[in-house]
């Protein structure tokens, strides 16, 4: 696993499409970020800038945005009673990834990781997909 | 239940016995076997130790689990993927189940020779005999198709009793060939989980939802992010564990003591493994990513005998979802739309659009020895305003999507002219993977008098070319269509004269595929003297269906597979602890 110790720009590419140009710092390089992110999520959702929602909504540049408000997916009961008004920022998205059926229960996305290591390391990939 | 076992989780390995034996797995990464002697399965190079170990957490893996743990073992289900779920999460999770519970109360027969001569006629359709004493199936075929009848409902009782999957009973969804006189039980083996959504699409995320949450209720553990690459076999070749690479590279041991059960899903994204065994040519599908074939691999070192491996559960796809390697992409298994056909290169129908998919797909695998191509490789679907507007879904894999979906697939033009330079300009995009396929030179000419034919089948309500929603199964799927007064077939309704138009690459693709290792009814994974591996099971898609290239009906697929999963699950509970 190769390790990143200081700031590098990067052109990122995800599924085939290229979506921005960032900032990244941290441990893990950009390669092992994305590849994690798309291990972990891309199997219903979609990661690059403009695309459709799958299973699961769109994630581009989702920190910082409000809960429930991505175009063209339709969000569970369970996921709109305690998620409406929210704003994604990286604590709610650890309690998020932690645990979704506990945090909404009856949420349409079933996903728990008790590795705080690798939920960090998510967080890190989506603060910086903008 | 809802207390933990005390030995859920034994940590047994020293930091130092830890390393050792991280450094000894990291150098041997790769599929296959580990046999270890007593002296070396005795040190402390396991992480972890259950009495049983499963390998994926789809609808084989957590059933399995479930019915494990109810006897109470204790249980941990392995995830390769970050997720839980696989294929299953995926899907509409309908599952069939012969001569189930609420046939029985509304007193709906379905007796087993008239199964069993259901399946016979499919699965083997050149050996059918009905005075045969197995209507002409293998014997190993017989005897899966009688555990799916006999185990399927009880499995469904028990999964609804313990809250893990409640169902409902879906009475009108008609077997895919309820034509035939040998399905007496036309309807009513199908039961989806009781919260699916009401077009019944959504059932994978319920199911999954539901029988995960009973499964840590019940202490069941998961370990996500683990990748099994080998059986660890004791040296009488036992089963005893099985070795894991993690998400950080990093490689771990976790004992069974009693049993493995791998409902790891087949081999649908190995190109490899697909395009050597599989006899058509399919782009891929909607089976989870991770459906790799690792059991096919890891089951090489073992002897076991490879059965079914030339078919697959078929499914047409939208072409350029699959090439875009869509995590979320299904399979098309409502072909939307009245207003709409499929034509081929030369712009005519070759099709019954709303034939079921497994059937639908095997068109597009048409081979043409004259020319020596695949003639039909990529098909064209195209609708109208009105099929946008009443037909679009994102159900079932449908290529007519609403507003704001995802659309990356669709073409769309004002002409059929416009149209006709878009699509090939998209399959020039993709000329290396198509065979340099291209839209003959009378195409359009062909197109338009395709369109007045089938325009003429459709104000008349029958198809005299494909006979279009005349079979129950194809109006189960047709989807939503603008009602009319004089809608004399509902799958069909002239495609408007002037534009927009729409149009979609459809290729062929698997949910997943059906081969794999040969087991007996208990799930038991068999070497080539027919004796089972001990302590190795699988179940589900990573293992040989006795189903042949037949798609029995909708849930074909996870019906058997509970009812294998229960089946394995009680033989796994009276193995032999091995120390």
């Amino acid at each position: 696993m190769s390790y990143v110790k200081t700031s590098l720009m990067l052109f990122c590419f995800l599924g085939g499409v290229s979506i921005t140009r960032y900032a990244l710092s941290a441990e893990l390089s950009s390669d092992a970020l994305k590849a994690l992110a798309v291990k972990h999520c891309s199997q219903c959702h979609t990661l690059g800038q403009g695309e459709g929602p799958g299973n699961g909504p769109n994630l581009f540049g989702i920190i910082g945005k409000k809960a429930g408000s991505a175009q063209g997916f339709t969000y569970s009961p369970g996921f709109l009673a305690v998620m409406s008004g929210k704003t994604w920022d990286p604590e709610l998205f650890d309690r998020w990834l932690t645990d979704t059926q506990a945090l909404a229960p009856g949420t349409g996305m079933v996903y728990f990781q008790d590795d705080r290591k690798i939920r960090k390391q998510l967080i890190k990939f989506f603060q910086l997909l903008r | 239940m809802s207390k933990k076992p005390s030995n859920e989780f034994q940590s047994v390995a020293s930091r130092r016995g830890f390393l050792k034996a991280a450094t000894v797995a990291t150098a041997a990464s790769s599929f296959g076997v580990l046999t270890m002697s007593d002296a070396q399965a005795a040190s402390a190079s396991f992480s972890a130790e259950y009495d049983i170990v499963v390998v994926g957490s789809g609808c084989a893996g957590l059933t399995s689990a479930l019915f494990s743990r109810w006897h109470g073992n204790s249980v941990v289900v392995l995830e390769k993927a970050g997720a839980l779920g696989g294929t299953t999460f995926k899907s509409a999770f309908w599952y069939w189940v012969p001569n189930n519970a609420p046939m029985r109360a509304a007193g709906i027969e379905d007796p087993k020779p008239d199964f069993l001569k259901y399946v016979a006629r499919l699965t083997r359709p050149q050996f059918y005999d009905p005075d045969h004493p197995r209507f002409g199936l293998t014997q190993w075929e017989y005897e899966m198709c009688e555990a799916i009848y006999d185990s399927a409902s009880p499995a469904a009782e028990l999964l609804a009793e313990k809250g893990a999957l409640p169902y409902r009973h879906v009475p009108f969804a008609t077997d895919y060939f309820a034509e035939l006189p040998e399905d007496k039980a036309k309807s009513g083996r199908v039961l989806t989980p009781k919260d699916n959504s009401p077009s019944m699409a959504i059932g994978g995320q319920v199911a999954v939802g539901t029988l995960s949450s009973a499964a840590r209720r019940d202490g069941i553990s998961f370990k996500t992010g683990h990748r099994v690459q080998r059986v660890i076999l004791n040296t009488k070749g036992e089963t005893i564990g099985v070795e894991a690479l993690k998400d950080d590279d990093s490689v771990v041991r976790i004992r069974a003591r009693k049993a493995v059960i791998f409902g790891s899903g087949g081999f649908t994204h190995d190109p490899e493994l697909r395009s050597n065994f599989l006899n058509v040519p399919v782009y891929g599908g909607c089976a989870a990513f991770t459906n790799e074939g690792d059991l096919i691999r890891i089951s090489s070192s073992l002897g076991v005998q490879l059965r079914n491996m030339n078919h697959a559960w078929l499914c047409p796809i939208t072409f350029e979802k699959a090439m875009a390697r869509d995590g979320s992409m299904s399979g098309m298994f409502s072909v939307a739309g009245d207003s709409m056909i499929f034509v081929d290169k030369r712009g005519k129908r070759v099709v019954n659009e709303k034939l079921n998919y497994n059937e639908l797909c095997q068109k597009l695998f048409e081979w043409d020895g004259s020319k020596v191509e695949y003639p039909h490789l990529i098909l064209f679907s195209i609708w109208d305003q009105r099929s946008q507007d009443h037909s679009a879904t994102n159900d079932y894999g449908s290529a007519i999507v609403p507003p704001g979906a995802d659309d990356r697939h669709v073409i769309k033009s004002d002409t059929l002219e416009g149209l006709s330079e878009q699509i090939s300009l998209r399959l020039s995009k993709y000329a290396g993977v198509i065979g340099h396929m291209h839209l003959d030179s009378n195409f359009m000419s062909n197109l338009r008098e395709t369109i007045t034919r089938f325009n003429g089948f459709a104000t008349a309500g029958k198809d005299d070319d494909f006979h279009r929603g005349e079979r129950s199964s194809d109006v189960l799927f047709n989807g939503a269509v603008k009602k009319e007064p004089n809608h004399k077939n509902p799958t069909m309704w002239p495609i408007s004269t002037s534009g927009p138009y729409y149009a979609a690459l459809v290729g062929g693709g698997t949910l997943d595929t059906k081969g794999g290792p040969k087991t007996n009814t208990h799930g038991q994974i068999l070497d080539i003297h027919d004796k089972p591996v001990p302590g190795l099971y699988g179940v589900g898609n990573c293992v040989a269906s006795a189903s042949g290239g037949a798609y029995w009906a909708g849930g074909g697929t996870l019906g058997p597979m509970i009812a294998f999963a229960y089946r394995a699950a009680n033989k796994a509970h009276v193995e032999p602890k091995r120390s």
